[in-house]
């Protein structure tokens, strides 16, 4: 659940930098940290899609639980 | 009495039976009853139990038999139209006759079903189940959940031999772009009286791990759309419209959509469209995401040009309003010193009148004084001259009187008369200046300078 906070959290704020990029919210100063951000957002985001963390083994131990 | 009887072989007698019956009931009657059981037989031949029932209490009951050719003949309708074989505890519409048979006793021998009643049947129980719900507000309930923004982990109620499985399974797991998912199969009948309480129970297991999934998908598909109103269930439809996590379905089915399918977050036509549907929302991440590493590349470059050439323009403007401002400076500062030299000239002209006038005036009233002052020295010329001599005349009548009184003082002339001086070192002789016996004394006659010394002293008395 951990995980899907983040890559939900991670996507809202890199649409939020792309909707204040897009209405020109961000200064020349915030540029390059904004720009920085995003990067490290886009990367949480593309891994998220490509990646699985569930142990089905774990499962099954919690179902005979 | 015994010889009186008449005694009746079974067979006379079942034989008789059956006559009368047979007389009795000479045509075919429809029947509404529900078949409790089928009891088919490998012969092909069924003979189903048929009962009535008032409030769940069996009130009529009684065997009947359906011979292999008509069995084939009914079941094929029913599949055809009800799109569900005959089934056990389903009230049906019977067309029968009633026969009886020396071995096996009364029976009803089934001849036809109608499919059209079963349907509306089924129908009805859609109908019903769909009523409760409303009535407990829950048709919505599952497509009120917030869906996930990714849907990666995967509970799936099928069954391992499913085509509609290894469908759903080829789509999400050979995606062209790598998306990775993770699915768990919660085995289950999928069709047919197994399939309601075999899904709620593997629904139940999903419950007690739903933490590690996003959502439940039930696909099913290829094992033909018969058996399919168990997803008209009203303990399957609830178990789904009420579970804690958004389900799926891809039941895959062309007749009217069921219940389950219809209290579903999200019904898909088959399994493959549910797999595709899967990855859209991945696309629905994705996408904005990469438009996101463009859009921050345009922004970035265009805010980038956007402020050089604000810059580019202010530094223009700068510079215009710099040589601008310098040259109003310096006309300014021509103008200033012009006037300045203008001004410094005609004070310098009227200071130089002033001062020429002032000279003017300086040797006017000089002249006048001079010629004032020779004139009064001119006249005191005259007149010095005059009051000068009768000074002089004055002044050398007044020195000739003081000088007869000075020389009648002279000493010497005392000493002419006879007089002396007497000193003692060089002191006259007075009171306080008293000579002792044996002191030596000077005394100056006219003619002489003598020196004395005291043999005798005597005062004068007064």
């Amino acid at each position: 659940m951990a995980n899907e906070i983040t890559y939900t959290v991670a996507f809202e704020e890199l649409q939020q930098i792309v909707r204040d990029m897009e209405d020109g919210e961000i200064t020349v100063d915030e540029l390059a940290i904004k720009v920085k951000r995003a990067a490290e957002l886009i990367k949480v985001c593309k891994n998220k899609l490509t990646s699985t963390e569930e142990d089905v083994n774990l499962i099954l131990k919690e179902l005979e639980a | 009495m015994l010889e009186n009887r008449q005694i009746f072989s079974l067979q006379q007698v079942v034989s008789s039976i059956r006559k009368t019956i047979e007389e009795r009931y000479q045509s075919s009657y429809w029947v509404k009853a529900e078949m409790h059981k089928l009891n088919l037989y490998p012969s092909g031949h069924a003979f189903p139990e048929l009962v009535q029932k008032e409030n769940d209490k069996i009130v009529a009951q009684i065997n009947a038999s359906i011979w292999n050719h008509n069995f084939q003949r009914i079941n094929k309708q029913f599949i055809q139209v009800v799109k569900e074989p005959l089934k056990e505890g389903t009230t049906l519409l019977l067309n029968v006759k009633v026969v009886f048979h020396e071995t096996f006793g009364l029976s009803l021998q089934i001849l036809d079903i109608d499919p059209n009643y079963a349907l509306g049947e089924l129908q009805r129980e859609r109908e019903e189940t769909l009523k409760k719900l409303q009535a407990e507000r829950l048709i919505n309930a599952n497509q009120l959940l917030d869906f996930p923004l990714l849907p990666k982990r995967i509970a799936i109620v099928s069954a391992d031999t499913s085509k509609g499985l290894s469908d759903f399974m080829k789509v999400l797991n050979n995606n062209p772009w790598n998306y990775q998912f993770f699915t768990m199969l919660f085995q289950a009948y999928l069709q047919g009286d197994v399939a309601a309480p075999s899904i709620i129970e593997q629904l139940k297991r999903i419950e007690k791990v739903k933490h590690h999934f996003d959502v439940v998908v039930i696909v099913r598909g290829g094992g033909g759309e018969v058996g399919l109103s168990c997803y008209n269930n009203y303990e399957l439809c609830k178990a789904i419209a009420s579970f804690s996590l958004p389900v799926l379905t891809g039941i895959g089915h062309s007749t009217n959509m069921t219940v389950a399918e219809l209290v579903a977050f999200r019904n898909a036509i088959t399994p493959t469209e549910l797999a595709d549907f899967l990855l859209q929302t991945f696309h629905d991440f994705s996408v904005p995401v990469n438009d996101a590493r463009k859009v921050i590349r345009t922004s970035s470059s265009r805010l980038l040009e956007t402020n050089k050439q604000l810059f580019s323009a202010e530094t223009k403007h700068f510079k215009n309003s710099a040589n601008n401002y310098l040259l109003d400076a310096k006309n300014t500062l021509l103008v200033t010193s012009q006037k300045f030299k203008n001004e410094a000239k005609t004070l310098l002209t009227r200071n130089r009148e002033h001062l020429h006038f002032a000279q003017k005036e300086c040797l006017n009233y000089s002249n006048r004084l001079f010629k004032v002052n020779r004139e009064k020295l001119a006249e005191h010329g005259v007149q010095l001259p005059l009051k000068f001599a009768n000074r002089l005349v004055k002044e050398q009548q007044q020195v000739s009187e003081m000088e007869n009184m000075v020389r009648l003082m002279d000493p010497k002339n005392v000493l002419k008369r006879g007089y002396s001086i007497t000193t003692i070192n060089g002191q006259t002789l007075q009171k306080n200046n008293s000579v002792e016996i044996g002191d030596t004394i000077k005394t100056v006659t006219f003619d002489f300078e003598l020196t004395s010394t005291i043999i005798k002293k005597e005062e004068h008395g007064e």
